[in-house]
């Protein structure tokens, strides 16, 4: 899952053609930091329930936006438990029923385990230029940074959120805050980014923290324990039969 | 005809006990009647409302769209072709749109249906005209139940998200605008009424709908691409309530048939004991045992003649009185449809029959002692000697 | 003087044979129908009650406002504990636990892979302990369409729908996806022991159930449940007396600024069934008044018709000297006697037919077109202690009056009269 995010905010900021001038260039900045041609992220996801909190740790690989696997590490109930996601589908291995479920159709627009996340959000790998038309806003200050604020709008239909605001820090063209929104402009979903640090040369944030802004609670935290880019991974891990390894 | 008047005379004649016999046995009658007309009154009742509110004549469903699998929702929708549109204008049809969408009321999540339904139509009896308005704003009526599970009232509004054809999400806020009183429970439970052309624009799929209710000018026929359901298949778990309900009526009118017949049967005993001298006399005077036997019976079978005549006495007044004030059951949310009050229906069919069933049952039982008669000594019983 | 009435009445058949089969006959369908009629007024109640609401129920404050989403995150923990408490404290009551839960019932193809899916509306109940009632309680057993009840861990009874739609047999294997308390995923496979069909499509869709010790471990609920259900020992509910326990409950244990905090709500307040409950409490009432009434008649037509049959047996009685009153005390004392024996015997005969009717239920299904209705397809009596001495209204008082109506004739007659009823 950790894979899927990461899968999901590389594809947000991975933009190809500009539309309006500034914003896309600001785009193109953000997008030279956050995505690579493969990567393997070990994360945290810490869920605020209304009783309690978990935290779920796992690896995910992903190359490019359309193949992704992730493999979580702990708790031990969630602990071997696999995702595998190529193009829009999307399979569960769990270890103790030896089984291979897929998610489809309605399920998708289901929270993942409980989280502010549902398995559409982190299944949406379209990249933000072709879904969006940016402009950007004005400036901004975020805790004492300053950021560009741009506004996307959706220029094809077949989209979860109809706009979206987006704030980038001016020096490290990385996104500081997100806010998604209905076609009614009613906000439904906040993401805000921080504890920014450079890896391997490229500057990408380590904390994510997800707010469905409908619910009540904290959100869902996402941290980055360990980054890297470019390597070399296998092509068979992105196949079902690697699910039951 | 002799063994008939002798019948009531001898009847008529043993005072009291008669009249017992006969109070016992029609009261029998009449509660029969009234807990069969009951349960057809509800079932009438229950039938009316559920096509009125509901499902009309029958339905037209999108062939994708399941009631009981709101995932189906979602893709169960189509454009009204040009044929349909003309009934609808001509008032044979009214289509629904259905859309599953979340509510927010009072900071709760609820997952609720939201249904666009024409102001203007009159097929169903849901105030659909409560939503024309020129305020701005989206405007929505619901169902009382439904008031009180989200604790809504007239006026207040409530953020609904939903998506539309293409998945985007929207949301808004909702105003309540109105309050209806439904006792059919599915048009009422989760189900959140807006104007078919907001819900089309809310939802981006214009002119289209996800079912069309049929009114009685409806003339039938098929409809391409949407699948007719009749109303024996909308009102199946209905039927079958009803059915079950006439099953455990069944028991009832047992009993309480076997304790009339008793007392019947006692009595019969009972006088042909104290009569043996008439019996006697009627025998010696050159009737065959038969005859006489037919008198019994007859006398016997008698008790459910005056049963009705007595049990019509106080049973079609209070008939009637019940039938205009009916019976309150109050509004139970049992998920299946009845009546605040039930008017009972006493069908022609149902008098008759049970009417039948009274008499015949009650001929059968005086049948039974008089048959000793039979093997009575004619000496023995002009003397009153047989115990 | 009562034992020689007593030999009377057993040795002269005449006398005894008759009226008392016509006391017990009587006495057992008042019994009877008085079971039949709370059963069948309650049935809506009744099965709201076993399915649903218990006669009482205990959510957390915030699972009741969310309940139609079955929000187990919120469900009530330390259930060991609270029911421990209830047991000691609410003793009249059986408390059990129950889990609701929803999620994908997938169906594996030979690879192990999704075959099939369909979403699960899935019920933990206790299955498994011997003393449990909630197989009988929910209509498990005669719901069964094929296979048989889970008795063992890791058994799932499934939707006879779902099962033939997706042509699911006995002994295969499904899997439950969804997620536990915590949130996280849950996976678990069930082997179908079976397949059931309740009737209303309702809570047939997606059905599946499995006991309750299997929902708390795969759903992480250890010593949790969405729910505790109260049930009054004696099967009936009593609005009254739960409308006192939920209100003591909740004055003890209740916290409005507690949401986690449990909460009691009664039958109807659950179900909305106020009432109707009380329609059908009034209804049986006055249906078992007449019916009362309308016995007693016949009982006093019995008792009477006795007396009358012995008017010669009097005239020779009195012939010899006895004194009218001492006959009519000897008529009185006959009829307490056999109005008793009448009464003990149909109250015997008419509580083991209501109890047989109680558990076994009549069965309607066969000659009903629908046989897929779990609603009242099987009529059932409920018997309660009242039913106890019902029977004796009309069976003991009826009978006397009807012999002393019988009786007082003595007084009017005069000797020569008698003497003619001696006539031979």
């Amino acid at each position: 899952m950790k894979k899927n995010i990461s899968i999901l905010i590389s594809i947000l900021f991975f933009t190809t053609i500009g539309f309006a001038q500034t914003a896309d260039e600001i785009l193109d900045k953000v997008d030279k930091n956050m995505s690579a041609e493969n990567r393997i992220i070990e994360s945290s996801m810490i869920i605020h329930g209304k009783r309690n909190s978990r935290t779920m740790t796992s690896i995910s690989y992903s190359v490019g936006d359309k193949q992704s696997f992730t493999e979580y590490l702990s708790p031990a109930r969630e602990a071997g438990t696999k995702m595998l996601k190529l193009e829009n589908q999307l399979w569960i291995y769990s270890p103790s029923t030896d089984r291979t479920i897929q998610i489809s159709g309605h399920m998708l627009r289901q929270s993942v385990m409980g989280s502010d996340l549902s398995y559409e959000d982190m299944m949406d790998d379209r990249k933000l230029k072709d879904v969006y038309s940016s402009t950007v806003i004005g400036a901004e200050e975020i805790e004492g940074r300053k950021t560009h604020v741009l506004e996307l709008t959706a220029k094809v239909e077949n989209v979860s959120y109809h706009s979206r605001k987006l704030w980038v820090d001016a020096d490290y063209f990385v996104p500081m805050k997100e806010e998604l929104f209905a076609k009614s402009g009613q906000l439904l979903k906040q993401t805000t980014l921080s504890n920014i640090k450079k890896i391997e040369g490229r500057w990408f944030p380590t904390k994510m923290v997800y707010k469905d802004m409908l619910k009540q609670g904290d959100g869902t935290e996402f941290i980055i324990n360990d980054i890297k880019f470019n390597q070399k991974i296998p092509e068979y891990i992105f196949t079902k039969a690697a699910l039951k390894q | 005809m002799l063994a008939l008047k002798l019948a009531f005379k001898n009847l008529l004649g043993a005072g009291l006990r008669t009249w017992l016999n006969v109070s016992i046995l029609s009261f029998a009658f009449v509660l029969i009647i009234f807990y069969n007309g009951l349960l057809d009154g509800w079932n009438r009742q229950g039938i009316k409302d559920t096509k009125e509110w509901e499902i009309g004549e029958g339905q037209f469903w999108h062939p994708e769209y399941d009631e009981l699998d709101p995932f189906t929702i979602q893709d169960a929708h189509a454009p009204l072709s040009e044929k349909i549109q003309k009934l609808v204008n001509e008032n044979k049809l009214t289509p629904i749109l259905i859309s599953e969408a979340t509510a927010y009321p009072q900071g709760r999540m609820r997952s609720v249906v939201l249904k666009g339904i024409d102001p203007k139509q009159t097929i169903s009896k849901i105030p659909s005209a409560g939503l024309e308005t020129t305020e701005k704003g989206t405007f929505a009526i619901i169902g009382k139940r439904m008031a009180e599970a989200t604790k809504l009232k007239e006026g207040d509004n409530m953020l609904v998200r939903w998506r539309d054809k293409n998945g985007t999400y929207d949301a808004r806020e909702i105003q309540i605008a109105a309050i209806f009183k439904c006792n059919v429970p599915p048009v009422d439970n989760g189900q959140i009424y807006v104007s078919l052309d907001v819900l089309q624009e809310m939802t981006n799929m214009p002119n289209e709908a996800t079912l069309l209710v049929t009114s009685k000018d409806f003339e039938g026929g098929e409809l391409e691409n949407w699948a007719f359901k009749d109303l024996d298949f909308l009102l199946k778990d209905f039927h079958a309530l009803i059915s079950a309900k006439k099953g455990g009526a069944s028991i009832m009118q047992i009993v309480l048939l076997v304790l009339a017949l008793l007392a019947i049967f006692d009595t019969q005993v009972l006088s042909i004991f104290r009569r043996q001298k008439e019996i006697g006399t009627y025998i010696a005077m050159g009737m065959t045992r038969f005859q006489v036997v037919g008198i019994f019976t007859v006398e016997g079978g008698a008790h459910s003649i005056l049963a009705a005549i007595v049990g019509a006495a106080y049973g079609i007044p209070l008939f009637i009185y019940l039938d205009k004030v009916g019976i309150t059951f109050g509004t139970p949310d049992m998920g299946i449809t009845i009546s605040e009050t039930i008017y009972p229906y006493y069908s022609v069919q149902l008098i008759i029959m049970s009417l039948l069933l009274v008499v015949i049952s009650a001929t059968i039982v005086s049948y039974l002692p008089a048959r000793k008669i039979s093997k009575m000594k004619p000496t023995d019983a002009l003397k009153g000697k047989l115990q | 003087m009562i034992k020689f009435l007593f030999k009377g009445i057993l040795r002269d058949r005449s006398r005894s044979l008759l009226p008392v089969i016509i006391v017990s006959i009587g006495v057992l369908l008042t019994v009877f129908l008085s079971g039949y009629f709370t059963g069948v007024f309650g049935d809506i109640i009744d099965i709201n009650a076993k399915f649903t609401s218990g006669h009482v129920k205990i959510m957390t404050r915030v699972y009741a406002e969310n309940k139609d989403q079955v929000p187990n995150d919120l469900a009530l923990m330390e259930v060991g504990e609270l029911k421990t408490k209830l047991n000691l404290e609410y003793s009249e009551m059986e408390w059990v636990s129950r889990t609701h839960f929803g999620g994908l019932i997938d169906v594996p193809d030979e690879n192990g892979e999704t075959r099939a899916q369909g979403p699960a509306a899935g019920r933990a109940v206790d299955l498994f302990s011997p003393e449990s009632q909630e197989i009988e309680r929910m209509n498990i057993g005669n719901s069964v369409v094929k296979g048989v009840i889970p008795t063992k861990s890791g058994e799932a009874i499934i939707s006879d729908d779902f099962a033939e739609r997706f042509s699911v047999n006995i002994g295969d294997e499904v899997t439950l996806f969804g997620s536990t308390m915590n949130g996280s995923m849950m996976f678990h496979n069930f082997i179908v022991s079976g397949t059931i069909r309740f009737g209303p499509a309702m809570l047939d869709r997606g059905a599946i159930i499995i006991d309750i010790t299997d929902a708390q471990m795969i759903l992480d609920m250890e010593d949790a449940a969405s729910e505790v259900l109260g049930y009054f020992k004696d099967g009936l509910y009593d609005t009254e007396k739960a409308g006192l326990i939920s209100a003591s409950f909740n004055e003890k244990y209740s916290n409005v600024n507690d949401e986690f905090s449990p909460q009691m709500f009664k039958l109807e307040e659950d179900a909305g069934l106020d009432e109707y409950l009380m329609l059908a409490d009034s209804m049986s009432g006055v249906m078992i008044t007449f019916f009362i009434i309308a016995m007693s008649i016949v009982l006093w037509n019995t008792g009477l018709l006795g007396g009358l049959r012995r008017y010669s047996e009097y005239g020779i009685r009195l012939a010899l000297g006895e004194e009218k009153k001492h006959i009519f005390k000897t008529i009185i004392y006959e009829a307490i006697l056999i109005g008793l024996l009448g009464s003990v015997i149909g109250t015997i005969l008419g509580i083991s037919l209501s109890y047989y009717v109680q558990e076994t239920g009549i069965d309607f299904s066969n000659i009903m077109e629908n046989t897929t209705m779990m609603f009242p397809q099987v009529f059932r009596t409920l018997v309660k202690p009242a039913h106890f001495f019902i029977g004796f209204i009309p069976g003991l008082f009826a009978v006397v009056l009807g012999n002393a109506l019988a009786g007082f004739a003595i007084y009017k007659r005069k000797t020569a009269q008698l003497f003619k009823e001696l006539e031979v």
